[in-house]
């Protein structure tokens, strides 16, 4: 245990040191889904919905190179690089493309022609309500939407890419610039003001008599208007608003080209980018260097809710390192040892393998940890964090009865339902943002750690307990002469029953306690309240049909794996009946892996209980 | 008598209980996607009875937990479980008995309802969330209004109203949970009155949220010995008044939302809702408030998670209403005797399971070293 304790201490000393990196275009502040973020998880997400990684594999792009590139070269961003997966068949059948058997990612612009004909469908789609929509029609609508998202993104940049090229002298030094200098859009608009002499005096003329000047003025006012076309690409808020301004609404470069006059800390991040994107546009990493210093100084003048560039730089190692994905390779590497240290029975592949989860679950931790400090919220609050939170509590359980135990019991609880959580919360995480904001019930920061916590920590402790019980009939089938160990199991499982009631009881009268606290009524029979009751009714039951012999050990056993059934229903299945304060999160392919779940644990429960019954009996006989 | 504690006090009881509320748990949530919460909790939580598929008569969810609360009583009757080894237990059942007692006057006592208040405006009365009521005012005399109000209950079909200060009868004719105005295709020879003249009320059938119910009634007002006879008919958020003069006295019918009054008023001074910057989720509602009591008033804040509580009262930011006119704020106000029992027996159930898993954990969770490898 000391050695644990040294370790951890040791590993959180370690961690800061790798996150405390340079500031660069990875951490520019942009404003998205109610909070600031860094650029590279807005990118990230983005990618995730487009093309559903959190990179383009083919090509070998990072997110930030991506969205960055597509905003420099929008032309070459729509005409070459595949980000539009679609998955469906049938989509793409309507939209004229051809299906390929491994790839199915399309360019922007043959996608968008493909919508092109479709426009009077996808609008019939929009004027249905959304649970009337079949499958097809979804995914149409979702590339529909994602293909205006990427229109919107391309273009919000635009205004500050250096595309227009200004020859004359004259013209240049009115307009701030040198001869042959290529400029941006907001560069012009800015010293437009100061051409407007030679502007009046030019429409004074007939077309004919107008001097080499004015001719590449006009085509300079020419190409000004078909970049302002772009003006409603507003996608990316990477200006912070004026000091004014009482909702905290962050701006898009294109928002501040409408004539309003710039504050000091806006230019300065709007300058500090242009500068940027003129840097990477010209291969001049020096200058793409000192852009992202001006940027820096740029956000630290913001007067008022200044983002923190600590926090960016956090969010952005870990959208990096992928905390869960490391602790889930040492669950499975704990895992796989402990198989092995079965096979041939040496004992330091046991304490290599209880190593592995500790280290996974150091991981796992820091991981929870640097959430809460983003969002500056308790652990849990959304679906996503709930399966997370869960895995972690049911492999602290796993650590602490591995300890007491030291049979491997833990180490196989610990890795293998670490390892699934895990997997499904990968799912949950394909959807998008993890880190969203809150509706107004649930911000508070009180309840969510009191009472969500709590009812999350009974789920998790639920779980082991069901997992014990399958041990428990596995074992009676195993070795049903092996009185004293079965005895021993049962035990553990009832303890961890004790527990699992105690979290489950007091996390939902807690819950109660906030609807009291927040609309007045202590309850209400709202679909999650009630699951939340049937777990502890169901525990209660277990508990007291033990008490009156009605459950014998195995029976007992049963009892729990049949808990995880109720458990599962409470947690994701109420939000199938779509009623309810809490029916947040949900997500298409739910009830399937319900069903197949449920369908799981009857089977394999009521399957070993039967077998294990007949085990018994023989036994019996033979004596 | 020591047999009858043993039987009724047995946790088999409590077992097969607890199995049936789980059964009835499980109707009652699925039952919420078709007939909403406040229906399926009359059918399967608040009765004494359930009807299962209207024809099988089983013990609702009042009476299952009846017995649950006899049983757990009962058990602290028995000798063997003064123990010190089932301290936890005991602490733990006292505290499940107190939640218990606690739903019971809740049940029993609290009432609920909601305040609409416009910006500017102000109210002091609470409006019920489904009990109706039909309000006869009497508006002859210049400055004093003369109330006579009659509950639900008495809102039946074929029910005569009378009252020692109304010189005539009602009789209701028709009462519905849901109903809409319709305008009448054929005149009619029967004595139609007010809006019946030219609409007929058209049963409908039961919304979802009961909120969205517009109840309406049907009466005929008999024996005023004025060419007023004749039926009538109202309907919830009505816009015109119906009145009648009867006897030389002047009459409103107004068929709304039970009335409780308050000894205290609230006026609205300001609703602010804030969202989460660039998004349309909701960060947080608010209502400005003056509570006027004895003609001072009181700045409150009554935000989300921060109700006011006042005189037994507690109001809470429960919704709004946007229109072109101007904001209003949706108060919920619930009196609640028996509020703080669950806050209690929690306390207590805690302590209890605490000190049982203090005492038996130790036990259950090592391995046991008889027999150990």
């Amino acid at each position: 245990m000391k050695f644990c304790i040294r370790f951890l201490i040791a590993f959180h000393l370690i961690i800061p040191i790798l996150n405390g990196r340079e500031f660069d275009e990875r951490h520019f502040p942009i404003q998205d889904g109610g909070r600031i973020k860094p650029l590279d998880t807005f990118a990230r997400n983005q990618l995730l919905a487009l093309y559903g990684k959190r990179s383009v594999k083919h090509d070998g792009l990072s997110a930030i190179d991506w969205i960055i590139d597509l905003a420099l070269y929008p032309e070459k961003g729509q005409e070459l690089t595949k980000v539009f997966n679609i998955r469906s068949p049938e989509v793409v059948a309507s939209l004229g493309l051809e299906w390929t058997n491994n790839d199915h990612k399309y360019v922007f612009n043959d996608v968008f022609s493909g919508l092109q004909t479709q426009f009077e469908l996808i609008s019939e789609i929009q004027s249905k309500p959304d649970e009337t929509r079949i499958s097809f029609e979804r995914q149409l609508l979702e590339i529909y939407f994602n293909a205006t998202r990427f229109r919107a993104i391309a273009y919000s940049l635009s205004c500050l890419v250096p595309v227009i090229s200004v020859n004359d002298p004259v013209l240049a030094e009115k307009l701030n610039s040198s001869p042959g200098e290529i400029v941006s859009y907001a560069h012009l608009i800015k010293y437009l003001p100061s051409i407007s002499e030679i502007y009046r005096n030019m429409m004074e003329k007939p077309e004919k008599e107008w001097s080499k000047i004015e001719k590449e003025l006009i085509n300079i006012l020419l190409e000004l208007q078909e970049i302002s076309s772009n003006e409603t690409s507003q996608a990316l808020k990477l200006i912070p608003p004026s000091h004014l301004d009482k909702t905290g609404t962050w701006l898009s470069p294109w928002e501040l080209m409408d004539g309003r006059s710039h504050e000091p800390h806006q230019d300065k991040i709007l300058i500090a980018l242009e500068k940027y994107l003129a840097g990477r546009y010209e291969g001049n990493k020096n200058k793409m260097i000192s852009a992202i210093e001006d940027y820096m100084v740029g956000i630290l003048s913001i007067p008022t809710s200044k983002p923190e560039i600590n926090l960016l730089k956090k969010e952005t190692w870990v959208n990096e390192a992928d905390l869960f994905y490391t602790s889930v390779t040492f669950y499975i590497l704990a895992f796989i040892i402990l198989g092995l240290s079965w096979m041939t029975q040496p004992k330091w592949m046991k304490i290599i393998s209880y190593g592995s989860l500790i280290l996974g679950l150091a991981f796992h931790t820091y991981g929870i940890y640097l959430r809460m400090v983003i969002m500056s919220r308790p652990p849990v609050s959304t679906l996503y964090e709930t399966i997370i939170f869960v895995g972690f509590v049911v492999v602290v359980f796993a650590v602490v009865i591995e300890y007491l135990r030291r049979d491997g019991l833990g180490l196989f609880i610990g890795s293998v339902s670490g390892a699934i959580l895990h997997y499904i919360s990968f799912g949950y995480a394909a959807d998008g943002d993890t880190l969203g904001m809150l509706v107004a019930v649930l911000n508070s920061n009180f309840w969510l750690a009191t009472h969500v916590t709590t009812i999350t920590l009974g789920y998790g402790a639920s779980l082991v307990a069901g997992f014990i019980g399958h041990l428990y009939l596995i074992e009676a089938i195993r070795k049903p002469h092996d009185v004293s160990n079965l005895k021993d199991i049962h035990k553990n499982l009832f303890g961890i029953t004790l527990i699992a009631l105690f979290f489950a009881l007091f996390g939902t009268i807690l819950g109660g306690i906030w609807a009291d606290q927040s609309w007045g009524r202590f309850w209400g029979w709202d679909p999650k309240e009630n699951g939340a009751l049937l777990i502890v009714l169901w525990q209660l039951m277990m508990v007291h049909m033990r008490l009156t012999g009605l459950a014998k050990p195995a029976g007992f056993a049963l009892g729990m794996i049949m808990n995880n059934i109720v458990v599962v229903i409470a947690w994701f299945g109420v939000n199938l009946l779509n009623v309810g304060l809490h029916s947040y999160g949900f997500t298409n392919g739910v009830a399937l892996n319900l069903v197949l779940f449920a369908a799981l644990e009857l089977i394999t429960g009521f399957g070993t209980y039967y077998w294990a019954q007949t085990r018994k009996g023989r036994l019996i006989v033979e004596r | 008598m020591k047999q009858i504690i043993k039987t009724i006090s047995h946790p088999k009881i409590f077992v097969y209980t607890v199995i049936w509320l789980m059964v009835l748990t499980v109707l009652g949530t699925i039952a919420q996607r078709d007939i909403g919460l406040y229906a399926s909790q009359q059918k399967y939580f608040s009765s004494y009875i359930t009807w299962l598929g209207d024809i099988i008569p089983t013990p609702g969810g009042k009476f299952t937990m009846i017995i649950i609360l006899v049983n757990l009583m009962s058990m602290l009757f028995k000798h063997n479980i003064w123990k010190l080894r089932k301290a936890g237990i005991i602490i733990v059942h006292l505290g499940a008995v107190l939640l218990f007692i606690g739903s019971g006057v809740t049940a029993i006592f609290s009432s609920e309802g909601n305040m609409v208040i416009d910006e500017g405006a102000e109210s002091n009365y609470v409006d019920d969330y489904h009990k109706m009521e039909l309000a006869v005012v009497n508006t002859s005399k210049k400055n004093l209004d003369k109330y006579t109000v009659f509950d639900e209950p008495l809102l039946k079909k074929s029910n005569k109203l009378s009252h020692e200060s109304l010189d005539f009868v009602i009789e209701i004719i028709e009462y519905y949970n849901n109903c809409k105005v319709q305008r009448r295709t054929k005149s009619s020879d029967i004595q139609y009155k007010g809006m019946m003249k030219n609409f007929d009320l058209i049963k409908l059938k039961p919304e979802k949220e009961n909120a969205q119910n517009r109840s309406g009634i049907i009466y005929k007002i008999e024996n005023s010995d004025s060419n007023n006879d004749g039926i009538y008919g109202l309907i919830l958020g009505q816009s015109v008044i119906q009145t009648a003069t009867i006897n030389k006295q002047n009459f409103e019918f107004l068929f709304r939302k039970k009335r409780t009054y308050l000894p205290f008023s609230i006026e609205l001074l300001d609703f602010k809702k804030v969202l989460h910057p660039g998004t349309g989720i909701a960060k947080s509602y608010s209502s400005e408030i003056n509570l006027i009591e004895n003609g001072i008033p009181r700045r409150v804040l009554i935000q989300m998670n921060e109700p006011l509580r006042h005189r037994g009262y507690t109001f809470f930011q429960s919704s709004f209403i946007e229109a072109p006119e101007g904001e209003a704020t949706v108060l919920a106000a619930v009196k609640n005797y028996g509020r703080l029992f669950p806050y209690i027996s929690s306390i207590i159930m805690a302590v209890g399971l605490l000190v049982h898993l203090v005492i038996n954990l130790p036990r259950l969770l090592r391995k046991q070293m008889v027999g150990n490898k």
